[in-house]
């Protein structure tokens, strides 16, 4: 019987899974780098241990070893989709809460998963049999199957190793350049090549699986808003399945073809790509519990993270496909430390003021705190904030209330560009697709009424006596270190 | 009582009595003020204030400090290209002595895995470089300078 439960992550996703551990009642491990001496999810913890990275199996095994865990929570990157990991777990007797080591071997490679899912009988956006070899072996598929196309990475995730390709003159150098990208990330460098379609939606599935042979879906979520091919906004129910119910269904049985093909049990998220036409192609199988998982809790009135503990136990699922019902509408703002109007760069630093929302509906996924300074090691993901309505319009309103009472300062973020987005007629009347953004300008606000003027001015006078002080800060005995 | 409003591009002087707007702090960094019924909630930490959610960036300056340190470095037509962000130094695309054209590339900045191009703001020489390929470089510190 598991008593303790490490969890192989940071930030937001680490105090996710370790909220879920307490509820349990079972004991909950964190482990941390130096970097993250004082992050957030140390405060969830009951024990924790520093590692020298989070992509390194040998410091956490041993972290783990050193608490006595019996299982293993990935969270989602770093080790989560590295299936000699798992493997490695298995070996040292820690119990990897996920799919098995077999099933991520067959769908983390993205060429390897679309083998599945043609075998399986799921469509696929038309593209190379498998990695390409040579450019002479690209240039045969591209010109097979049409300008534009994408250079992806067979081992990648979120953009990274990945080229558009409008014309064949820019084959070669697109192919050398996603090759070692994907080198650098994923450390291989295996490129495929597919289809480009233009203006699709990025719609998924969640399945889960126990390990008594019972797989269900939990239906679609809406990721199609997306920067450098990163999602910032996801929705439950997407607006577009809402207009065609019988597309989760058709959706949802082709992701279960595919994980039935891998042998697949846990979380886990099939995407798809869907065309102007409805058409949707399998476009890969993330084997892990997914960021955006909130919203499909909140409009299903499940806890994924709860049901991967309760599968990898060995219990049985007892959520039936018949039973599983979706109610209201849920969305999630991804809170970045970026700015927006500066190509989404990142920026971290140290957060000086920090306002989080709170009240009726409102889900907060966080993980930083006022005072902390965001590493520029890591992600720039700050928090999730995902709020719950009855429909699709109330969840925008209430969406656009939480970010009004949402405030960030200290480091550039994006809350004010998702008020923004907020207020786009196109984005509510749910026409999206995932070059969105590419067409959306975001325009910070900075103009204040006479009021507001009046407000600031009375504001920094109340404060000034203080900064008035004739002593400089450096020399008076106040002076912090 | 007269001060200098101070914003990013420009400054204006200005005249008002303390307490005319009735002010209350909630938490630390958060005040509210009422004027005409209106609430305006004003959120403030080093300089920077969300009045309503919108960022600005102002400071009040009082004139009499200001006229003892004026004529500070005039305009000698040099200018630093600072980092907007923090990050590390991957790539430096110039050397002194070279001269550059609006939003030629400087140098190549990381952080949190994203590579960012520095730009040059303008058209110009590059007279001296201050960073190297690996440093660490924090927000507003000097990168290139341009005359």
């Amino acid at each position: 019987m598991v008593e303790t439960i490490l969890v192989a992550n940071r930030g937001e996703i680490a105090v996710r899974v370790l909220r879920a551990i307490a509820e349990a009642g079972l004991r909950g491990v964190a482990v941390f780098t130096e970097i993250d001496r004082r992050a957030l999810h140390l405060a969830h913890a009951d024990e924790a241990y520093l590692v020298d990275s989070y992509l390194n199996p040998e410091s956490i095994l041993a972290a783990a070893r050193l608490a006595g865990a019996g299982a293993l929570h990935p969270g989602y990157g770093f080790l989560s989709e590295n299936a000699s990991f798992a493997a490695l777990c298995a070996e040292a007797g820690v119990l990897f809460i996920g799919p098995p080591a077999e099933a991520i071997r067959s769908l983390g490679s993205k060429t390897a998963a679309r083998e599945v899912a043609i075998g399986a009988g799921a469509p696929v956006v038309p593209g190379s049999e498998g990695a390409v070899g040579s450019f002479a072996e690209a240039r045969r598929v591209a010109s097979a199957i049409g300008y534009p196309v994408l250079i992806k990475a067979a081992a990648g995730g979120g953009g990274k190793g990945m080229r558009l390709v409008e014309k064949e003159n820019e084959l070669e150098s697109a192919l050398r350049d996603a090759s070692s990208e994907a080198e650098r990330s994923f450390r291989s460098g295996e490129v495929y090549i597919e289809k480009a379609l233009i203006h699709p939606r990025h719609i998924e599935i969640q399945i889960f699986g126990d390990n008594h042979g019972h797989l269900i879906h939990l239906g679609e979520r809406e990721c199609s808003i997306q920067r450098r091919h990163q999602k910032v906004i996801e929705e439950c129910p997407s607006p577009l399945v809402a207009l065609y119910p019988e597309m989760r269904e058709a959706m949802g049985e082709a992701a279960l073809k595919i994980a039935r093909a891998a042998g697949y049990t846990n979380a886990g998220t099939a995407e798809f790509l869907v065309d102007g036409d409805r058409n949707f192609y399998f476009l890969e199988m993330n084997t892990r519990l997914q960021v955006e998982h909130p919203v499909t809790e909140l409009v299903t009135s499940t806890d994924l993270v709860h049901m991967q503990l309760e599968a990898a136990f060995g219990a049985e699922l007892q959520l039936r496909q018949s039973d599983v019902s979706w109610r209201g509408a849920a969305i999630q703002c991804r809170l970045y430390a970026e700015d927006p109007a500066n190509q989404y760069f990142p920026s971290p630093g140290r957060i000086d003021r920090l306002r989080m929302p709170s009240g009726p509906g409102i889900r907060l996924d966080n993980g930083v705190y006022e005072g902390w300074t965001v590493p520029m090691e890591y992600d720039p993901l700050l928090a999730k904030l995902c709020v719950w309505a009855q429909d699709r319009p109330r969840a925008i309103a209430r969406m656009q209330r939480a970010l009004r009472e949402t405030e960030i300062l200290g480091i550039a973020n994006n809350v004010a560009f998702f008020r923004q987005l907020l207020i786009d007629e196109r984005f509510r009347s749910g026409d999206i697709h995932t070059g969105f953004l590419n067409d959306f300008v975001y325009r910070p606000d900075t103009t204040l009424s006479e009021a507001e003027l009046d407000a600031v001015i009375a504001v920094l006078a109340a404060s000034e006596p203080a900064a008035e002080l004739a002593i400089p800060a450096a020399r008076s005995n106040w002076s912090r270190r | 009582m007269k001060r200098i409003l101070v914003g990013p591009d420009s400054e204006k002087e200005i005249d008002f009595e303390p307490g005319e707007y009735p002010l209350a702090t909630l938490e630390t960094g958060t005040a509210l003020v009422l004027r005409g019924g209106q609430v305006h909630r004003v959120t403030y930490a080093n300089g920077l204030l969300l009045v309503n959610g919108k960022q600005v960036r102002l400071s009040l300056a009082d004139p009499r400090n200001r006229r003892r340190n004026g004529n500070n470095n005039a305009d000698s037509g040099r200018r630093d290209v600072k980092a907007a962000m923090p990050g590390k130094v991957i790539k430096i695309l110039v050397e002194p002595g070279q001269s550059v054209e609006p939003a030629a590339g400087l140098l190549i900045l990381e952080a949190m895995k994203m590579q960012n191009e520095v730009r040059s703001p303008g058209t110009g020489r590059v007279t001296s470089v201050h960073v190297k390929v690996g440093d660490t470089v924090a927000s507003g510190q000097a990168l290139v300078t341009l005359e």
